[in-house]
């Protein structure tokens, strides 16, 4: 799982089926609640509604990012699971 | 999930069975800002995308997790055709 920012909505009309009412982010992996970059941004799938753009999240990546569905089945590489309020 | 702009078809009789009726669609890599970069991928086409079309490539064992693509032999599937990046955090955004 990677910390990252939301930095912008990707827009799809045309999606595969499985897809269907889900959103997709631009999201940025970030170091920290400093937001420092850390890595390259890369899209994730927000099956749950959690994220809006700004917000810190943690995305899950891999074969994995499909459990996030209800399904269990969506062709995805990223997924967002959790918002991240706080880190101590 | 990474971007990529669909530059050809791709042509082919002799293949295995599971790719039947299954369009094959060379796409080259692109940045989030529509940049392209140097790699090039072959897809299957699960949303009818067309050449020239900026669409969105799910790679690896994900790919195969489409109803369209679940029994295939691929390891690139588009996904999404996009129709906008709205960018709202542009200070924070690392370059590729």
């Amino acid at each position: 799982m990677k910390l990252a920012k939301v930095t912008g909505v990707v827009w799809a009309t045309q999606k595969a089926k499985e897809l269907n009412g889900c959103r997709l982010f631009l999201v940025q992996p970030i170091s920290g609640m400093d937001e420092q970059p850390n890595g390259k941004p890369f899209v994730a799938a927000d099956p749950r509604n959690l994220a809006a753009s700004g917000d810190k999240v943690i995305v899950v990546t891999s074969t994995d990012a499909a459990q996030a569905f209800d399904s269990g089945f969506a062709p995805v590489n990223a997924s967002i699971v959790q918002l991240l309020d706080d880190l101590d | 999930m990474i971007f990529a702009k669909v530059i050809g078809t791709i042509v082919s009789t002799q293949k295995d069975e599971n790719l039947n009726g299954k369009k094959l669609l060379l796409c080259k890599e692109v940045d989030h800002t529509g940049k392209p970069l140097k790699t090039y991928h072959v897809a299957v086409d699960a949303v009818q995308a067309g050449e020239g079309n900026f669409v969105l490539l799910s790679y690896g064992s994900s790919a195969r997790m489409t109803q369209f693509t679940k029994t295939a032999p691929i390891d690139a599937v588009v996904m999404a055709i996009i129709d906008d990046i709205q960018i709202t955090e542009k200070k924070n955004i690392k370059k590729s």
